[in-house]
């Protein structure tokens, strides 16, 4: 005989209990494992989903701008392609798709991405199938799609035309299926369209020219650096003959001073001189009462402008129309369009210090880049500037100037002083001219210039997905979290039953420590059976994680896809997740025995071996309790006096005032005046008392779940109209607005009628990854916003913070508190490095608008970001009783921006739908382990019953009927039920009483009593069918065997 | 040899304490076999639980050769239960998941006597022999009779050679024959095996077979007919 076969005996004898205690144990196991199996398996679909669209993209070689398509041939497994934001509608029912992913391409794409089929061809279109769906659109249908018209030109400078920024082209559905494609990781479906290339290309007037370029694996830095031209950044470098000299300009006819300075250094380097150049169009000179109209004008380090800071000079043919004379005061009227979206008209004034003869370098039409509709015209009349011009100011005389000098300056400025009047993000420079023009110097700056800096972006799109894919929510955690109570019921319910088989074999535990066996021995051959029961369990709650995983997944897709906004999960088995739940499900089991087990020691051999049970004396509850409750007052009074967080001290009032209830309820059960028998229902109440430790902690189970459940309701977030900032409305746009839609001129420009009563505040937007709740993603690239100047002083606190300046220089920014907290993973004050740029959150918005961005300020944005220009999104304040109007009137008249307007309250309610359906998943949860709490007590119900059945019996013998025995024990139930629902939601109340006041006193009464309801009716359909078990037992027969 | 000295046992009660052993004192010698009489309530069974080691008394000192178990660890306690004393209980605790061999070596698998698992059995077998039990090794308590069942448990109390033996009420349960089997057996086995046997019963009949009777009234003890 050994120990095993002890052990083997007493599994196998006892095992209803042990079974009951093993799928405890499988439950816990099972919840855990599942929980951590649906992180694993979401974090695995994100990347499945990512990696399917990327296709076999490793790499994405891209420019704000574009480069030219042959670049791709030397990066060997490579595809040129065209990738723009833009809208898309469907010609015969208007039905329109905004912020649509355009992709111009042809046959590379199709064997790159190794697609059956063939692209499409001439005024063919590919929809994904989720776009055709949303349009409506069926193969043959014209479709048009609207998109950024690309301009080298910056749009807003001067000569950046703004009147049209879109460009439409009309397509006919081609049919046939396309496999999903996106280079941005999204759980959404794919809003795409396919274009043939070289149409795009036409359209766009980009020939032979592309902005994007997959490439899969190989060093495509290094081939990139190797190949690439100065074509490909927009560098031009022109020989000028007469001059003897190169002259580097670029498309955008502005030269950056990251570019300036390289092309400067390299020129020394290769002992070169140079010259940098900065030419302007005046739209008047003027002097001694005389003007001459739109001049061009050009600002240098060297003769013929003066040395003087305040000098000018004059050439003669302007000296003469001005009857001007060295020291005499010149005036330059000239447009410059600013940040805030209008052309100002300014004035810088001089004093001409020489004139100059129109020959040698002041005779140099080529001081001037090219500007289209204006450079080429052969008179000043033929002009197609993007700004106002007066011709009935040009003169004949002005139009033979015109005629013999075309662009040469009339006038000469200090360059530090042109630089200060007209320099602008976007370069300070027009051209740098170099002396001698040398062969190798094309060479030289090629190899001095990084293309990443110069805007010419090798992104590993591959690696990136996949650091994206682990997602910025932790599902795994959040359903641990909301699985928590589930597991603790089922854990209460593993050490309920294993405590209850125990009791059972009291007598038997009694009779081993009259045969030598120590306590410590017992407790060591108890803990062995636990052990066993626990493996077990947990192997078994191996399959319950599968099949706990995929309910929770299934309701992922189903019932809660507010919360994830896919429907695109599935379950992947991990080893990890499911091992990690068995082995924490044992380690839980095993604990829950082994406190059980505690209960041995105070009961002598005796008193075990004739069934004692220890007296239990209710004083100690009372003194917790009273405790509890007292602490429980002052966390009150506290809050009431602000003295402390209201959320906190209620809560903690709450939590304390549960445990003080449990306590008095267990001194109260284990008192002797506890219910004086006055009939039928309080003898069954007096039943309560037989075991009060079991009772207690049904209630226990019952009012913690409660209060879990009722408290939850506190996070629950409806739409708060402050979170919108008193805007009622909110847009964003496809295409940008360059101008101020607030002013006249603006409005006129825009097409917009008249709106009185409107106001608009435009922030400028650099697309990036949704940084809120509604992008499982991980986002590596945020979102960013700049709300503008006047907004910072006006809005108040925190927003002029976004000034400040930080001594390590890190940018200051805001992010909403919910963002930055459980998508971005940083605290208040937390310096990130984005994109080599470090930033600093200064502050964090409640409940916000802006969740999907982080907000800096307009100059540090037109900083960073020169190239992302106009204004994308926007807060309109406008009366509420004509949003609906407005809105209407502005999607009309700016439909060719792609303008979608939406009520504030329902972005904000978007983000709560959010949040709330987290709530709903962690309080059906709940309710879960609730019900399973009744199930430990209706358990108890038919434990205490059978261990009476002798007292029953006597009540038969003495006349009552199973009727009234029934009744007797529901009472019993139905007490320990209600005080534990009570228990519970009196406490959560008061713990929710600040949230609830907050929401004008509303609360979910209606889906809070029904699911309340729900379990009272589920523990008293549970008791009753204990009842009924234990009153079929042959009562008069354990009667008589007495 | 036993000696218990002044022993005396209370209980708390709402209304003041409740004695149930007032200065009992007595000793025996090994091959002592003692019947204890007395009414119900009297406290019989709870002095053979003090003389067992399984009630601490209220005062008093019990010594079993030399020992007192009450000045004992709780793990040396154990071990004198498991190799000093053996109990058997009116209704024979039998631990119904084993057979009727396991039953009779369930203290051997705590025993501190290393002599090993064979010599154990063997004796197992032995006692099962000597009780008529021989041929049921592999039955479960459920299909034996209650004097079967009391025989096993008379096996068990003598597997690890007791001193002392104690016995509350062994025939309680038993019809006369059955009874009287397990009486005979029990002084039969007494006797082999040289213990101190203390039986406590409110049968006359079965007390009549000691050779000493005590009665325990009014929370003493005194010796029978005195």
């Amino acid at each position: 005989m050994r120990i095993s076969t002890l052990l083997a005996r007493n599994l196998a004898w006892y095992w209803r209990t042990n079974l009951a205690v093993l799928l405890g144990v499988a439950t816990a196991a099972g919840v855990l494992g599942g929980a951590l199996l649906v992180g694993d398996s979401v974090r695995t679909s994100l990347r499945d989903l990512v990696l399917a669209r990327l296709g076999n993209t490793d790499y994405v070689v891209s420019r704000n701008g574009f480069l030219r398509e042959d670049l791709a041939a030397p990066l060997g497994s490579a595809c040129p392609m065209i990738a723009i934001d833009g809208m898309v509608a469907h010609e015969s029912s208007g039905r329109r798709a905004l912020h649509v992913q355009i992709y111009g391409v042809d046959q590379r794409f199709w064997k790159f991405q190794a697609e059956p089929g063939a692209p499409p061809s001439d005024h063919q279109i590919l929809l994904s199938a989720a776009l055709e769906s949303e349009l409506g659109a069926k193969s043959g249908d014209s479709i048009l799609i609207r998109v950024e018209k690309p301009s080298a030109i910056p749009l807003e400078s001067l000569h950046g035309r703004k009147e049209d920024v879109g460009k439409t082209i009309r397509l006919t559905l081609s049919g046939g299926a396309f496999r999903e494609f996106s280079l941005e990781p999204q759980q959404g479906d794919i809003r795409a369209a396919f274009v043939p290339l070289a149409s795009l290309q036409r359209e766009l007037d980009r020939f032979g020219k592309v902005n994007t370029i997959l490439a899969a694996g190989g060093p495509v830095g290094q081939i990139l650096k190797d190949h690439y031209s100065l074509d490909d950044l927009g560098i031009k470098l022109r020989v000028l003959e007469q001059q003897h000299a190169l002259s580097l300009e670029t498309d955008s006819a502005l030269i950056p001073d990251a570019l300036a300075e390289r092309a400067i250094a390299t020129a020394q380097s290769l002992g070169l001189r140079t010259e940098p150049v900065l030419t302007y169009l005046a739209n008047s000179i003027r002097a001694n009462g005389r003007e001459i109209p739109y001049s061009v004008v050009t600002a240098l380090d060297s003769p013929p402008a003066p040395a003087q800071r305040n000098g000018i000079t004059l050439n003669q043919w302007a000296a003469r129309e001005l009857n001007a004379k060295p020291g005499d005061t010149v005036a330059l009227d000239y447009y410059l369009w600013k940040s805030d979206g209008r052309l100002h008209t300014m004035s810088a004034t001089f004093r001409l210090a020489q004139v100059v003869p129109l020959a040698g370098e002041a005779a140099d039409r080529d001081f001037a880049p090219e500007y289209p509709g204006i450079t080429e015209s052969n008179s000043l009349h033929d002009w197609d500037p993007p700004f106002p011009l007066d011709l009935s100011r040009v003169r004949p005389i002005d139009e033979q100037y015109w005629k013999q000098y075309r662009t040469t300056p009339k006038a000469f400025i200090p360059l530090a002083r042109g630089q200060q009047l007209w320099g602008t993000r976007f370069g300070r420079l027009t051209s740098i001219r170099i002396f001698p023009p040398s062969d190798v110097y094309a060479g030289a700056l090629r190899v001095a210039l990084d293309p990443a800096q110069m805007g010419l972006m090798v992104l590993p799109v591959r690696a990136r997905a996949l650091e994206a894919a682990h997602g910025a929510t932790d599902f795994g955690e959040y359903f641990v979290y909301f699985s928590f109570f589930l597991m603790v019921s089922a854990l209460l319910l593993t050490g309920l039953f294993f405590k209850l088989g125990v009791e059972q074999r009291m007598r038997e535990i009694g009779v081993l420590r009259a045969l030598g066996f120590s306590i410590p021995k017992i407790r060591f051959l108890f803990l062995l059976e636990g052990a066993v029961l626990a493996v077990a369990g947990a192997v078994v709650g191996l399959a319950g994680a599968l099949a706990y995983g995929a309910f929770i997944l299934f309701g992922l897709r189903t019932w809660w896809v507010d919360a994830v906004g896919t429907r695109l999960l599935a379950l992947h088995p991990s080893i990890a997740a499911m091992g990690t739940g068995a082995a924490a499900g044992i380690v839980t089991g095993l604990c829950t025995i082994a406190w059980t087990l505690r209960s041995l020691q105070p009961v002598t051999p005796r008193g075990l071996l004739v069934g004692e049970r220890t007296p239990v004396s209710g004083k100690r509850s009372l003194i917790i309790g009273s405790i509890a409750g007292v602490l429980a007052l002052g966390l009150l009074a506290a809050a009431r006096l602000r003295a402390l967080d209201q959320t906190a001290g209620f809560f903690g009032a709450g939590t304390l005032l549960l445990i003080a209830a449990l306590c008095l309820e267990s001194a109260w059960l284990k008192s002797r005046s506890f219910a004086s028998i006055g009939g039928l229902i309080t003898l069954g109440l007096r039943s309560a008392t037989y075991r009060p430790g079991r009772s207690i902690l049904c209630i226990a189970q019952i009012a913690c779940a409660t209060f879990l459940i009722v408290s939850v309701d506190a996070f629950r977030r409806d739409a708060d109209p402050a979170g919108t900032g008193g805007f009622p409305l909110m847009a964003e746009s496809v295409l940008p607005l360059i101008h101020d839609p607030n002013t006249a001129a603006g409005r006129e420009a825009l097409n917009i009628p008249p709106l009185t009563g409107v106001e608009f505040v435009s922030f400028r937007l650099r697309p990036g990854d949704d940084a809120s709740c509604l992008n499982l993603y991980q986002p590596r690239n945020p979102r960013i916003m700049a709300p503008p100047a006047e907004f910072l002083r006006t809005a108040g606190s925190p927003w002029p913070l976004l000034e400040s300046q930080a001594v390590d220089g890190a940018i200051p920014a805001i992010a909403d508190a919910n963002s930055m907290t459980y998508v971005l993973h940083l605290k208040l004050g937390e310096t990130f490095v984005l994109n080599g740029t470090r930033f600093r959150i200064v502050a964090a918005l409640q409940d916000s608008l802006f969740q999907s961005e982080l907000l800096i300020s307009e100059k540090n944005f037109l900083r960073l970001f020169p190239d992302v220009e106009g204004y994308r999104f926007f807060l309109l304040k406008v009366s509420p009783q004509h949003a609906q109007e407005v809105s209407g009137v502005l999607e009309q008249a700016l439909s060719d921006y792609g303008f979608d307007v939406q009520p504030a309250e329902a972005r904000l309610a978007s983000f709560h739908k959010v949040e709330n359906t987290y709530l709903s998943t962690f309080r059906s949860l709940g309710a879960l382990g609730l019900i399973l709490g009744t199930v430990g007590l209706a358990a108890i119900l038919l434990r205490n019953a059978l261990e009476r059945r002798r007292e029953l019996a006597l009540l038969r013998a003495v006349g009552y009927r199973p009727a009234h025995l029934a009744a007797m024990v529901l009472a019993e139930n139905v007490l320990l039920l209600l005080l534990g629902l009570a228990t519970g939601t009196v406490c959560a109340l008061l713990a929710i009483a600040p949230a609830v006041a907050l929401r004008g006193g509303r609360l979910p009464a209606l889906s809070l009593s029904l699911l309340l309801a729900a379990v009272l009716a589920t523990g008293v359909g549970a008791s009753l069918a204990a009842t009924s078990a234990a009153l079929r037992s042959p009562l008069l027969a354990a009667l008589r065997s007495e | 040899m036993l000696e218990v000295s002044q022993v005396r046992k209370e209980y708390p009660a709402p209304d003041g304490p409740l004695t149930i052993l007032s200065g009992v004192s007595f000793s025996f010698e090994r091959g002592d076999a003692v019947a204890i009489m007395g009414p119900s309530g009297a406290g019989k069974s709870t002095l053979l639980y003090i003389l067992g080691g399984l009630e601490q008394p209220t005062s008093g000192t019990v010594v079993l050769d030399g020992r007192n178990p009450y000045e004992l660890s709780e793990k040396e306690l154990a071990a004198f239960r498991n190799q000093a004393i053996g109990f058997i209980f009116q209704d024979h605790c039998l631990l119904p998941q084993c057979s009727v061999l396991e039953n009779v070596l369930v203290p051997t698998l705590v025993s501190t006597n290393r002599a090993g698992g064979v010599i154990y059995m063997e004796r197992a077998r032995q006692l099962l022999d000597q009780v008529g039990l021989g041929d049921r090794l592999n039955h479960r308590p459920a299909e034996l009779s209650g004097g079967e069942k009391q025989r096993v448990a008379l096996a068990r109390a003598l597997i690890c050679k007791p001193l002392l033996l104690l016995c509350d009420e062994p025939t309680g349960n038993l019809d006369q024959a059955s009874a009287d089997v397990v009486a005979a057996l029990l002084l039969e086995l007494h006797q082999r095996q040289e213990t101190i046997l203390v039986v406590v019963t409110h049968s006359a009949e079965l007390a009549s077979r000691f050779p000493a009777r005590y009665e325990l009234d009014h929370a003493n003890l005194h010796a029978a007919g005195a």
